[in-house]
């Protein structure tokens, strides 16, 4: 892997978690390489669950469930029904989280996550964004975010990219 | 027995006309003085069936898509109305029925739980107004109603009334059924007579679940016995008045399943379809013409291939619901069949009381009250909140209260523009309407196409039994009704068409028909949008209704409203206008845009009570009536008694999971769950448990502004000590549900809290004493007048779209 790389994260938020599912299912096959990917949902009766397909793991290198982050999520309609019915559409935005294990990420995921809703980010070379893009076809609230350097920190950094835009899009 | 004088009702009670001395010796009874009142004779039962937010061209008896076997063999041994008119929204249409008159002149002009201060829109009708089943009643029939009522205003649907606002004061000597507007088919809160009575207990039968619509059937038959059993003779009226096919839209999956794959071609094919079928059956005439889609509804063909299973499930749900409410109906008929009776029954059987409901939005929704408040949700939200709650093979079960998307309900008009809520069209105006009697009807099968009107329909009934509008009732001289008969219709083909001129309105959208002429002025709004940009043209000072685009059409050339002629006819259109406002005085359907008054500023006054304490076996306090918590800060303090051993339970909760809010104690701790709409579940839990013995809760909501759906910081304390707290980003605005109560001690129905679903009603097993909320705990005086208003618009909303 090149020391120096462009990294983008996708972070898409879902209302159900067979909608993050199936979004993650396709990403995991429209052939593009990934650096990560993780699912986060919480069924209705409060209940995570974090899955998790880390290739940087695989290759020895720090990957998302080491790097960690929680979704932002999701769309909370503009409830606004007789004065303003907007349109704002967004998450609280995707809070990143400086954690080292899967079951920390789970911990921060849960207190950020709706019960009912779930979220995906993956992460991958920019080079590969035109295959894996396209396959997230269901998230209600995406952003995706862009860094470049050393993997790690193009890694945050791009998180963080991608977090500071799910939240100008919930403004 | 001399016929008595009817003209003034109640019927004076026979004097005694005996003889009676000291002793028997020399006495003569009188046997009349012990008899009661009895109808003229050959006075038939009557049955009046209403089917809810249908249309035209569901039934195919009409042509359209769905089976509906009984409601063709009634048609096929007694007589189709082609011309039968409704008036566009559920509430005035039932009004206009059981009173004969207006709807707007019996204080109907929009939905019972809504009252104005203006007379055509108090929901309360005048007592020189008194409805027909009551003067059934008082002529000596039966008088029943079963499902849907729709005419109490909110506020009074309680223990303490007033009944005269309630089915019993409408003059029916039982009623079982709801109250409101829609209900649940799976856990309504019902009522029966002046009580209401909540969950049924079958509900907790996993093997045989309740279900509402075989159980109106069900207490119908049994009412029918009931009476025979007592009395072989006395006639009867029943009044049927279907949940279905109102959303929410709930049927077992074996009735849905039978339209699988047959709504694949979407809703502009199937118009086609049915357009061609009622072309064959012959109940359009053969050169009406199929009206153009509004740019309001989608192109079937620019729906995403992906959502196509989904939009294509909404109809099939609604389809297997509506053959279900022709399959009960049926027994009904069978019922009446088998006692020997169907001969002279008079079964008047509508399909529709408004035309189908667009209320749906164009997604439809996983959640029917997520439109009312003001949740704009697209149809990938939609789709994603459905498989929450169990995937689109789960719309119709009870995890969901789901409505189609309007372009369905536009399809159910055919061939009709538009639907409910819109009085300028027939989409939302006109309904199939079967009568039969085979003791007279002998032309069966046969088309009538009469003019004829909600509002005739108690004419007709009085006019087949015998018995006369009453001149006074109770002492109050009575305002003539405004239908006319078509009785002779029924056997005579060539019988004059009495009903030659007829105002609608709902909501801004009105018409005036006069001997075949239709002015239609339909007001820019499109139904189902409530955003402040499509009320504000309504503003006072700046609405000139005359200003509003105008269209005509002559009927008897133009069955379905294809051809405006308002540009060839000026004078027509000038005519009818001026006729409009003439009928509008007349009937108090001034002013107009009353329902949206509170949108501009017209508000009640500021409610004074802001405590509300409940005793621990308070049950099924109906939606409308919950205390006003929505849009600001609040309090929930329940004082309570902890047995040895700790306990667990519901302290209090409102509605379900699909919006609602309980307080109760699972593992010990104080718990929270805040249902908004099921699109977000908020739940706050106690660090430590609550202490055995005498304890007082408290749930306390710190809004961040009075403000529509504010969210705010929940905090929970134990005797006055913080145990734990979260965070609401959002709350519900206007109102949790259509239909489901709020509980003291326990979670009746669908539960709020699906963690404790396996437990419910989750009673509660230590003592509460009291509950008590306080909605005012902190504002200002302006604020509480910014949020009266803001509740306010959003009941407005509701009465929108109820």
């Amino acid at each position: 892997m090149k020391l120096h790389d462009t990294i983008d994260v996708l972070i898409g938020g879902y209302l159900s978690k067979d909608a993050a599912e199936e979004d993650y299912n396709a990403v995991l096959e429209c052939g593009g390489h990934l650096q990560g990917a993780v699912i986060v949902g919480k069924d209705l009766e409060g209940n995570l669950s974090v899955e998790q397909t880390d290739h940087m793991v695989r290759e020895g290198a720090e990957g998302l469930g080491a790097i960690g982050f929680a979704v932002g999520l999701i769309a909370p309609p503009a409830v606004l029904a007789t004065t303003a019915v907007g349109a704002a559409i967004g998450a609280g935005a995707g809070e990143l989280l400086h954690h080292e294990v899967k079951e920390k990420l789970g911990q921060q995921a849960g207190e950020t996550i709706p019960i009912g809703g779930a979220g995906l980010i993956v992460s991958y070379s920019h080079s590969e964004a035109e295959k894996v893009e396209p396959a997230v076809t269901r998230a209600v609230k995406k952003a995706i975010g862009e860094a470049e350097g050393r993997h790690v920190q193009a890694l945050k950094g791009a998180i963080a990219d991608a977090q500071q835009k799910m939240a100008a899009s919930d403004a | 027995m001399s016929q008595p004088d009817r003209s003034k009702l109640p019927i004076r009670q026979h004097r005694f006309a005996g003889t009676a001395n000291r002793t028997l010796g020399g006495s003569q009874p009188d046997w009349e003085a012990i008899g009661h009142v009895e109808p003229p004779d050959g006075a038939p039962n009557v049955l009046l069936v209403l089917i809810d937010d249908a249309g035209f061209g569901n039934a195919g008896t009409f042509g359209g898509p769905i089976d509906t076997p009984n409601y063709t063999r009634i048609a096929r041994e007694g007589v189709r109305y082609n011309r039968f008119h409704v008036a566009a929204l559920c509430s005035p249409t039932r009004a206009a029925l059981l009173t004969g008159r207006n709807s707007h002149a019996v204080g109907f002009g929009s939905v019972g739980e809504f009252s104005t201060g203006f007379a055509g829109y108090t929901a309360f009708v005048p007592d020189d107004c008194v409805p027909f089943p009551r003067i059934l009643k008082d002529n000596g029939y039966s008088t029943a109603a079963f499902g849907k009522w729709h005419l109490t205003p909110d506020g009074q649907q309680g223990p303490s009334g007033p009944f005269d606002r309630w089915p019993v004061g409408w003059g029916f000597d039982y009623f079982y059924g709801f109250l409101g507007g829609g209900a649940s088919q799976w856990d309504p809160c019902l009522a029966e007579n002046q009580k209401i009575i909540g969950t049924a207990a079958e509900f907790y039968d996993e093997e045989n679940p309740y279900y509402l619509p075989d159980a109106m059937a069900d207490k119908t038959i049994e009412w029918l016995h009931a009476i025979r059993g007592q009395d072989a003779k006395k006639p009867f009226f029943a009044y049927f008045a279907t949940g279905c096919s109102h959303a929410p839209h709930h049927v077992s999956e074996s009735w849905a399943a039978k339209y699988k794959g047959k709504f694949d071609q979407g809703w502009d094919k199937l118009r086609e379809e049915t357009f061609a079928r009622q072309k064959a059956l012959g109940v359009i005439p053969a050169d009406a013409e199929l009206t153009s889609r509004d740019d309001a509804f989608p192109a079937w063909d620019d729906v995403p291939d992906k959502l196509k299973p989904f939009y294509a499930r909404q109809m099939e749900v609604y389809a297997g619901f509506s053959e279900n409410a022709d399959y009960n109906v049926g027994r009904v008929i069978d019922a009446i069949d088998e006692l020997g009776e169907l001969e002279n029954t008079l079964v008047l059987w509508i399909w529709g009381d408004n035309g189908a409901s667009m209320e749906g939005t164009i997604t439809g929704s996983f959640n029917e009250l997520t439109m009312q408040n003001g949740i704009p949700l697209s149809d990938e939200m939609q789709l994603q909140l459905s498989e929450r709650y169990g995937g689109i093979d789960a719309w119709g079960g009870p995890m969901m209260d789901p409505h189609y998307s309007a372009a369905w309900a536009w399809a159910g008009n055919t061939p009709f523009q538009w639907g409910k809520q819109v009085g300028s069209h027939l989409g939302g105006t006109r309904n199939p309407l079967v009568v039969h009697w085979p003791e007279r009807i002998t032309e069966t099968g046969a088309l009538r196409s009469h003019f004829t009107h909600a509002i005739d329909v108690g004419p007709t009934i009085l006019d087949i039994a015998g018995i006369p509008m009453p001149t006074h009732i109770d002492g109050i001289e009575q305002q003539p009704m405004h239908g006319v008969t078509f009785a002779d219709s029924l056997t005579d083909a060539n019988a004059p068409e009495r009903h030659t001129q007829q105002y609608f309105e709902t909501i801004g959208n009105r018409s005036m028909y006069k001997d075949g002429w239709w002015l239609s002025m339909k007001t820019a709004r499109i139904p189902w949008v409530l955003t402040p940009d499509a009320i504000k043209p309504y503003t006072p000072g700046v609405w000139d209704p005359d200003q509003d685009p105008t269209e005509l059409y002559y009927l008897p050339d133009d069955f379905s409203q294809a051809h405006d002629l308002a540009a060839q006819h000026p004078e027509k259109v000038k005519e009818l206008r001026e006729l409009f406002w003439q009928e509008a005085e007349k009937y108090n359907v001034l002013p107009l845009m009353a329902p949206l008054a509170g949108f501009f500023g017209m508000v009640p006054p500021l409610p004074e009570t802001a405590r509300y304490e409940f005793r621990g076996d308070v049950q099924n306090v109906l939606s409308g009536m919950i205390p006003r918590i929505y849009n600001h800060s609040y309090t929930i303090t329940a004082e309570l008694v902890i047995p040895s051993g700790g306990a667990e339970g519901v302290i209090v909760a409102e509605a379900d999971h699909l919006g609602g809010f309980s307080l109760f104690v699972d593992d010990g701790k104080l718990t929270h769950t805040y249902s908004m709409m099921g699109v977000f579940v908020f739940r706050q839990q106690a660090e430590e448990p609550l202490p055995e013995g005498e304890v007082t809760v408290r749930m306390e909501f710190a809004a961040d502004a009075p403000k529509p759906a504010t969210g705010g910081e929940v905090t929970l304390f134990i005797d006055e000590r913080p145990v734990g707290k979260g965070r609401m980003d959002h709350t519900v605005p206007i109102r949790f549900s259509g239909y489901a109560g709020m509980d003291i001690g326990r979670d009746n129905g669908g539960v709020v809290d699906l963690g404790y679903e396996n437990r419910k009603p989750f009673a509660f097993t230590g003592t509460i004493k009291k509950v008590t909320f306080d909605v005012n705990p902190h504002p200002s005086t302006e604020e509480a007048r910014e949020t009266h208003k803001a509740v306010h618009h959003g009941h407005t909303a509701h009465a929108l779209s109820a």
